[in-house]
């Protein structure tokens, strides 16, 4: 009967290799692109729903009273206001950009 | 040659074909792992070969740059082995029914796969981490995530039971 060690020492010689271990590589990385693209496209379904449902709830909320407040002020705005209200707006959206680029969601 | 470390550092940094450099250089030796691991079973080989890779690439970030690499990846591919062997044993009822079923090819070289065959998973990762890989007790136990108390005592009831 074949000792431990002898068996052990058997196994040790033997070498065990990858079929094409190029195309194993090649397909674990198209695994791991696809799992990445699902990820990418799920966290961008999950923010578009948000912003859907936030703009829904701006609409029909309560807070339309609020916005209704806001627009009727507007006809006493002068080109001052109209210019600060555009700087704030554009601020705005490109703070949220950047903060989307950042976590690679656009 | 690139280190491992600074092939990880590069695919965090966004190149994902430094990580199949990776992939090409542990990948005899995970193939080998799985083998030892799976009785010569070459698709589950392979499986927890894939399998590990993935997972290592999504926790990558997490990499402790102050351990190696190769012995992150040998923990990783060892969940791995012991997750398909809980999933063989949940669905392992449906091997009692005379349904046509599917049975692997394993390897010829059966010596090493016939010594290791009465100890459990955890002996089984242990004893070939030891005496085929060379891992010191210490290394088993980190890879592992267990004392090295632990890991000994383990070590000397297989060497029992095998005797």
């Amino acid at each position: 009967m074949t000792s431990i060690g002898a068996i052990i020492e058997q196994e040790k010689a033997v070498s065990y290799d990858q079929r094409n271990k190029q195309l194993f590589s090649f397909y674990t990385l198209t695994l791991i692109a696809q799992e990445q693209a699902s990820r990418r496209l799920k966290k961008r379904a999950g923010i578009s729903l948000l912003l859907i449902v936030s703009f829904l709830l701006l609409f029909l909320a309560p807070i339309s009273s609020l916005i209704e407040g806001f627009v009727a002020s507007l006809s006493t705005l002068d080109i001052i206001d109209i210019f600060k209200l555009g700087v704030l707006n554009y601020g705005l959206v490109f703070i949220f950009y950047k903060f989307l680029k950042k976590r690679s969601i656009f | 040659m690139e280190s491992d470390e600074e092939l990880i550092r590069r695919t965090l940094a966004g190149g994902n074909h430094h990580y199949g450099v990776l992939i090409q250089r542990y990948a005899d030796y995970l193939f080998g792992l799985g083998m030892r691991l799976t009785a010569g079973n070459r698709e589950l080989a392979e499986d927890i070969s894939q399998q590990s890779f993935l997972k290592s690439y999504t926790y990558l970030k997490s990499f402790d740059a102050r351990k190696t690499y190769k012995h992150w990846l040998t923990g990783i591919a060892v969940n791995c082995f012991k997750d398909i062997r809980l999933k063989e044993q949940r669905y392992a009822p449906l091997d009692d029914t005379n349904e046509a079923s599917y049975s692997p090819r394993l390897e010829e070289n059966s010596d090493f796969f016939n010594l290791i065959q009465p100890l459990d998973d955890n002996e089984k990762i242990m004893f070939t981490l030891k005496y085929v890989y060379d891992y010191r007790t210490q290394e088993i136990a980190d890879v592992l995530g267990l004392k090295t108390g632990t890991v000994k005592s383990k070590i000397s009831r297989a060497l029992e039971k095998l005797k």
